[in-house]
């Protein structure tokens, strides 16, 4: 016990790691905030430069990098409607009208504090319940996964605004996006068009920068004569009370947060939409609608996407498995500097774990540092007349995509999706629904296409398996339950037990 | 009368350092590297572990990139579209050489300059911690009598559980359901949670979750037990015809193009050479579950080709029709030692005819 103490505590006690942590954590926020530069990017960069370092000081680095980094994406989502990062897509949706009341600092404030307090949660969770967490997520079998998929397709009726038709074809444009590319079963070139570039699929990074970075950017060329809103500036933290009476909403954001987060497969981009439709569900009167600027709606996925961090961790360091992007990188780092990650990794190296775990708390305070400080300036960008902003947004697009991969083909796809959710949005389409076809477009063709097999391909059985299994009985009830409550099926319903 | 002879001396000096300049050593700048897969990835590990010894060798840094997508497809061709000047570098895997039979694209490992075949991947078919069978031959039993019921983890055709698969079933018979992942760490983590029966892995990706008790090994694709993985048997004791195929395995290697010039070619091979021979980098491999080669020029060219053979034909024996070309119309020669049983029913066929 006392050596896993002196573990957790070695990050905070030794200067150079302190630093390094401090260091990760300022240039994660930066690199978040840049839509297309990415953690997962960063981090693959990180391995070859602290080849020769200590893998304390390389992880402590790294640690810092993704806390850092995916509560970044926030900051460009609020004050430009541009998210830095998928996970911070719903961010924007609340974040973005409060900045345009002259609240940027506040949301940014707000923002800071959730992010700060989902982190902590996720470090918890992972220091507490690690390997019964871990087990838990190995159970969830292809067809859970295909339900989770569902599930996250009905979130639809949350995200596309006035109109859910319009959002049903955004959706359905996003999964066919999302399934340009190989096949993943048969390896054949599927939607490519005989084209070698687009054997890769489309980037869905270089869809997001296009629909929501450069799309706006146009789109505010409507308002080029409006004057920006004038920040206030001097409400920067969040009173107590105001967080105190949003504690329960986060507990509950949190959660979900970590164990999307931990689910192999599924990060805080999925934790963070899932996140903002139980708030729209759960909060009966919101500080203000959704989509104009709730309070409700930035705290939900500001404080899941945070949480996912940990919640990822839990299956990297229990059996060396990634829960998401970056930890696959990390897991790559480990194995790199000789250690071997796996179900032995807790054995063998237990400080890694508990190391881990102390560092991503202090991360999390350094989080809570500079997230605080330079607010100030950082709100004063909404103030930047539009004629310099626009064009700085949109190089700014170009960059980021073409970082994806090095790849001209990715700046060409951003810019045309550009141009296609300018006029989207023009005919009152939502950017959000896209997304969430890109998203869960390959999970669902995937986790379908293994569940069927997993049964020898019986229609029959598999829809058998939905409900004979506990989880998939779970997930299978709560689906039909979203889908009665969210459609006119539900007074049908009703109407029929009231006759009886 | 001495100064056109100064300014004549002057201009010869200044050439003669423009010309040192021209026949610099190569190499002179900074390097580009693609990795045909993404990042925390075996290609991208190996990669990432080996590159700065070669960078201590060769003076310069070399950038590496991951350019992933279509099973490689696309960091390969964006290396073929570079200049061939030898500062553009593929780090690849196995899969090249099957492009052409899978009618992914038009060019192979044979269209490009082998600088060092790196090392060969060992395999394994695992199976779940508390699964019923204790090898292969148990599963192999269990599944002639049940065909089309246990599910096998596979990473779509043309990976390696559907090439070992097709291995097997060219010298017997292993009719199953495939379940297919993106990639050996999906497919782990459904066999941890009892979602699928077996997969054959790489030992990079598997040997940890076996040593940690979650995973057990089956069999080991190698023709003798192996130190890595004690008490695994070799596959030859289930199937001793697969001997023929093997040794077999994904492999990970270092292309430049073509028309590389010959020095610069014989500079990354020396560089190459010395750096996967070294001690830490062979440790490395060793650790991961994956055996050194280094092989170049002649020598990595006959593996290639023998690579490409051995997996071309095994899958055209296991099923004809989920190849978009045939190994003949692409002149891969059928491997001269496999005794696989479509060969051994066209030699019966053959023997009857001529009686």
């Amino acid at each position: 016990m006392s050596d896993s103490l002196s573990y957790l505590l070695m990050a905070w006690l030794d200067p150079s790691l302190l630093g390094l942590t401090a260091l990760g954590v300022l240039g994660g926020i930066y690199i978040g905030a840049i839509p297309g530069l990415s953690v997962t990017m960063a981090v693959s960069i990180l391995i070859s430069f602290t080849f020769s370092w200590d893998i304390n000081n390389a992880l402590a680095l790294m640690v810092g990098i993704y806390v850092g980094g995916v509560y970044g994406g926030s900051r460009t989502a609020i004050l430009l409607n541009i998210p830095g990062a998928p996970s911070a897509v719903t961010t924007a949706f609340d974040g973005y009208p409060l900045a345009q009341r002259g609240e940027a600092g506040k949301a940014i404030g707000l923002s800071t504090i959730m992010s700060v307090i989902g982190g902590i949660m996720g470090t918890v969770v992972l220091a507490g319940t690690a390997p019964y967490l871990s087990d838990l997520s190995l159970q969830f079998a292809p067809r859970d996964y295909f339900l989770i998929a569902v599930l996250g397709l009905l979130l639809v009726s949350s995200l596309s605004g006035k109109s859910l038709a319009r959002g049903i074809f955004a959706v359905a444009l996003g999964a066919t996006i999302g399934l340009v590319g190989m096949d993943p079963v048969t390896a054949q070139p599927r939607l490519t068009m005989g084209s070698m570039e687009l054997m890769g699929g489309i980037s869905y990074v270089a869809v997001m920068i296009g629909l929501f970075g450069v799309a706006e950017a146009l789109y505010q060329l409507h308002n080029l004569a409006k004057v920006p809103v004038k920040q206030n500036v001097n409400k920067i933290v969040p009173p107590l009370n105001m967080i105190l009476k949003f504690l329960p909403l986060s507990m509950r954001a949190s959660l979900i947060g970590v164990i999307v987060g931990a689910l192999p497969g599924t990060g805080g981009d999925i934790a963070s939409l899932f996140a903002y439709d139980h708030a729209k569900r759960s909060v009966k009167n919101p500080s203000r609608p959704f989509g104009e600027g709730a309070y409700e709606g930035l705290v939900a996925p500001e404080t899941a996407n945070n949480a996912a961090v940990g919640g990822a961790y839990v299956p990297m360091l229990t059996l060396g498995m990634p829960g998401d992007a970056v930890t696959a990188v990390i897991i790559g780092a480990l194995v790199i500097h000789g250690l071997n990650p796996g179900p032995m990794l807790m054995i063998e190296t237990p400080y890694i774990f508990w190391f881990t775990v102390g560092n991503l708390a202090l991360a999390n305070i350094f989080l809570l540092i500079f997230g605080l400080t330079g607010i100030k300036i950082f709100s004063k960008i909404v103030e930047v007349p539009k004629s310099i902003l626009i064009p700085l947004i949109v190089v700014l697009c170009v960059v980021g995509a073409y970082s994806i991969n090095s790849n001209m083909m990715d700046v060409y796809w951003m810019l045309g999706f550009g141009i296609l959710g300018y006029w989207l949005k023009v005919f009152g389409f939502q950017m959000g629904p896209i997304i969430l076809g890109v998203i869960l477009g390959p999970m669902l063709d995937e986790s379908y296409r293994q569940a069927m097999s997993s049964v020898g391909d019986q229609g029959g059985q598999f829809l058998l398996s939905l409900f004979t299994n506990p989880l998939s009985l779970i997930l299978s009830s709560v689906t039909i339950l979203v889908l009665l409550s969210n459609t006119p099926l539900k007074g049908w319903v009703l109407a029929r037990f009231k006759r009886q | 009368m001495f100064k056109p002879l100064v300014t004549s001396i002057a201009i010869a000096a200044g050439a003669l350092a423009f010309s040192g300049i021209a026949l610099a050593e190569y190499p002179d700048r900074n390097i580009q590297g693609t990795i045909q897969w993404g990042a925390g990835g075996a290609t991208d590990n190996v990669v990432r572990s080996l590159t700065p010894y070669v960078e201590d060798i060769l003076g310069t840094t070399i950038v590496l990139t991951n350019r992933p997508g279509g099973t490689g497809v696309i960091g390969m061709n964006h290396v073929m579209r570079q200049r061939p000047d030898g500062y553009n570098l593929l780090f690849g895997a196995e899969n090249p050489e099957l492009y052409q039979l899978m009618g992914l694209a038009d060019f192979t490992y044979d269209d490009m300059q082998p600088i060092s075949i790196i090392a060969q991947g060992l395999v394994v078919i695992a199976a779940p911690a508390d699964s019923p069978f204790n090898n292969l031959s148990d599963l192999l039993d269990y599944a002639h009598e049940h065909p089309g019921e246990l599910r096998m983890g596979g990473t779509g055709a043309g990976g390696l559980p559907s090439t070992v698969h097709a291995m097997i079933n060219a010298v017997d018979e292993l009719d199953v359901r495939t379940v297919t992942f993106g990639g050996d760490g999906p497919g782990i983590t459904a066999m941890m949670g009892d979602h699928i029966d077996f997969m054959p892995l790489s030992l990079a990706a598997a040997g940890e979750q076996i040593r940690g008790g979650k995973m057990k090994g089956l069999a080991v694709l190698t023709k003798e037990e192996i130190d890595a993985l004690p008490g695994v048997p070799p596959i030859t004791e289930a199937l001793p015809n697969i001997a023929d195929f093997l040794p077999w395995g994904p492999f990970w290697g270092v292309f430049v193009r073509k028309e590389t010039p010959e020095d610069v070619v014989g500079v990354l091979q020396d560089a190459y050479q010395q750096a996967v021979a070294s001690d830490e980098f062979t440790r490395f491999l060793r650790d991961y579950g994956a055996e050194p080669l280094n092989l170049n020029g002649e020598e990595a060219q006959q593996y290639l080709d023998n690579w490409q053979s051995v997996t071309a034909w095994s899958m055209y024996d296991a099923d004809p029709d989920s190849l978009k070309a045939t190994p003949e119309a692409l002149e891969i020669p059928r491997p001269a030692a496999a005794k696989t049983k479509a060969a051994a029913e066209d030699e019966a066929e053959s023997e009857a005819a001529a009686e």
